[in-house]
């Protein structure tokens, strides 16, 4: 139950981008599965280079952890933003076949760069333990400290994701070129830098599932990234492309039937990834929109 | 026939010769150095081969004018490939590569190229192929020559049932399925038992004729022909079928209609074009295309093991079809050899492979979305 939860909350995360992006440019961004792995390994460098600098053993980890996990999403937020200007921006007046290429291609050369960079890159690296490997029983269940943390930064991220949309005005900025960009423009809207905060908001969250990812596993290796994209976007389009809030339904749905089928299926557990991936396709022949997705009809 | 075009014909055939040199002295080279001076000559002629109109009319007029000797000649000197590469085994491995992956690029072309559906699943075509033949060849010792015709067809029919689920969707939809089944397949390999699992298949037969084993030297007119040489004629004969079903399916009414199709969906539809049947028609000859050259593979090396067919190979293989220019089908195959020759060329990055795959469809996609051969638009004679 707790594991389902869990996964559903690094999906959910996941989503989010996938959601601002496709909401904001009607794109969707395959390599941001591995934007999101990326900042699992820069949390990693940045590890390394604290402990280099000796301020690891000076300081108590309840300050340096959020620290670093901040680091990294602001980080990985501005190299989400990179990607946006340089791969997918030049395709915005393009067929969409190019775009969607383009970004397969774009998480290729990410998960490459990442396995070159790193010494022994195509080998597992070993995740820092950034949080507490803690448990306590109450009412007779188990839990762990750990993950009731990754459960406490999801549910603040997308809280506050929430509070950012609707209430500040980059969010109502965010909301109107999502609608219809071209009138967002026309009532003085600046769509570049628009597009330019979601990838931000979108690529920083994803950091945050990359290091969840990493912190649940202890382990994180370089092409992660693909099935993490694979995932997000199914949890996406079960929950509805473009709604922030089917975000949430798609990750948990897809994060409970791996669940359920690594429990309830005898030798189901090598074949999580098989179910997930016949519930998207279901959803994909009965309700293409997803749950929550407005129904969408052709223009000609 | 008179000195003209005998001159002609001659002129012909020396241009044909001095490229397959130039060819020859490239897969030779083994100096990085050398490589890339080949290369640049190469860029040098193509270069001067667009911006030079009046040579490039006059050789285009030529070859149209004796299209006949010019594919003679051309297949005469492929043939000839294994004789001059007969020393060393391993340019001769690459040039087979290079037809399975040109195979699969036309098949994956229909499809990409001609009907605009973007296909991640090629590899699993590919690997249905190759595990249908190889399961029946070693467990039911069926020869390799049935193997090919079953294992295209199960990979049809699995082309099929991706077609389904396929034709609800479209877009990126489309392309979350055919990514989603290529996991799929990709993960059953692994974990099922009975397909050997992460270790795979070994000791896959090789084909024979007339009881002359493809894993023996060919001993022809007093030269010893390594064993590769056997696949190299076979693959030839493959690309060369594929590249005349490819041409003859690009010219007829069914190329039409994908591009019909590809053009404008429902404008398609309106004219009365039957999209899912033809879309159908699409996924399921890129599959057979697969499989056949799956079932290829598999007998060739004689081992397969999930990592053959994971996901990557896919994108590789949609990374030829837009070099080569979508739609083109010679284009295709030229991006399939580039693509597989380069990086064996450039083996001391070999680690660089993949980061310069994605880098090269990125800025091909910025600078030359056509690919470097665009497909021209069909010219219909006027009816008189």
């Amino acid at each position: 139950m707790m594991n389902g939860l869990l996964l559903g909350c690094t999906y959910t995360l996941i989503a989010i981008g996938f959601n601002l992006f496709f909401g904001a440019l009607n794109v969707v961004h395959f390599s941001h599965g591995d934007v999101c792995i990326l900042g699992a390994f820069v949390i990693l460098i940045l590890y390394s280079l604290a402990k280099f600098l000796g301020l690891l053993t000076t300081i108590s980890p309840i300050v340096y952890v959020p620290v670093l996990i901040l680091l990294a999403m602001t980080v990985t937020g501005f190299l989400g933003v990179f990607f946006e200007r340089t791969v997918i921006k030049p395709f915005r007046y393009a067929p969409l076949l190019m775009v969607l290429v383009a970004t397969v291609a774009l998480g290729i050369v990410i998960r490459e760069a990442v396995r070159l960079s790193f010494p022994h890159g195509s080998n597992p690296q070993i995740f820092p333990r950034v949080l507490p490997q803690k448990s306590f029983t109450l009412g007779g269940v188990l839990f762990r400290v750990d993950n009731l943390i990754i459960f406490g930064i999801t549910l603040f991220l997308i809280s506050s994701m929430f509070l950012f949309i609707k209430r500040t005005r980059m969010g109502a900025a965010i909301r109107a070129v999502s609608q219809d960009g071209e009138a967002a423009m026309m009532m003085g809207i600046n769509m570049d830098r628009t597009v330019a905060a979601t990838f931000l908001l979108g690529s920083a969250v994803g950091a945050v599932a990359g290091i969840l990812i990493g912190a649940y596993n202890n382990i994180i290796r370089f092409d992660m990234g693909l099935m993490g994209g694979v995932k997000g976007f199914s949890a996406a389009v079960v929950g509805g492309l473009g709604n922030v809030y089917g975000a949430i339904i798609g990750g948990l749905i897809l994060g409970f039937v791996e669940t359920f089928a690594a429990a309830f299926i005898p030798g189901g557990t090598p074949y999580t990834d098989v179910f997930a991936f016949l519930v998207v396709i279901f959803f994909l022949i009965f309700r293409p929109s997803g749950i929550l997705g407005e129904k969408v009809y052709e223009k000609v | 026939m008179d000195k003209k075009s005998i001159i002609k014909a001659l002129f012909l055939v020396a241009i044909e010769i001095a490229f397959f040199i130039l060819f020859v002295a490239f897969m030779l080279t083994h100096h990085t150095g050398k490589t890339v001076a080949f290369l640049l000559l190469f860029i040098f002629l193509g270069i001067l081969f667009k911006n030079w109109e009046k040579a490039r009319l006059a050789l285009v007029g030529l070859f149209e004018e004796m299209k006949i000797l010019a594919a003679v000649v051309f297949i005469l000197m492929l043939l000839a490939v294994p004789f001059v590469f007969q020393s060393s085994p391993y340019l001769i491995h690459i040039c087979v590569m290079a037809g399975l992956y040109a195979v699969l690029a036309l098949g994956l072309n229909f499809q990409l190229g001609s009907t605009n559906v973007v296909n991640f699943a090629t590899a699993a075509s590919y690997g249905i192929g190759a595990y249908t033949s190889a399961l029946l060849a070693v467990h039911y010792h069926l020869s390799f020559w049935p193997g090919i015709v079953i294992g295209g067809s199960v990979a049809s029919l699995f082309g099929l049932l991706l077609g389904i689920p396929c034709m609800k969707t479209k877009d990126y939809y489309l392309s979350l399925v055919t990514i989603a089944f290529g996991l799929i397949v990709y993960i059953l390999l692994i974990n099922f038992s009975w397909t050997g699992g992460p270790n795979g298949i070994p000791n896959i037969p090789p084909p024979s004729i007339l009881g002359h084993s493809f894993r023996e030297p060919i001993n022809l007119f007093g030269y010893n022909l390594p064993f590769q040489s056997n696949y190299f004629y076979l693959i030839f004969i493959f690309v060369i079928g594929a590249l005349f079903v490819a041409y003859r399916l690009h010219h007829s009414r069914v190329g039409l209609t994908w591009n019909a199709i590809r053009e404008d969906e429902i404008a398609a539809r309106c004219q009365g074009i039957d999209v899912t049947w033809y879309k159908i028609l699409a996924f399921c000859i890129d599959a057979f295309f697969g499989g056949v050259a799956g079932t290829v593979y598999a007998h060739y090396i004689g081992f397969i093991s999930p990592e053959n067919f994971a996901f990557i190979v896919s994108v590789v293989v949609v990374t030829m079809v837009i070099l080569g220019g979508m739609d083109n089908v010679f284009g295709v195959v030229i991006g399939a050899i580039l693509l597989t020759v380069l990086p064996e060329k450039f083996r001391a990055f070999e680690d660089l492979r993949l980061l310069i795959y994605g880098i090269i469809v990125v800025t091909m996609l910025m600078f030359r979305p056509q690919g470097l051969f665009p497909q021209k638009l069909r010219v219909y004679k006027r009816l008189k």
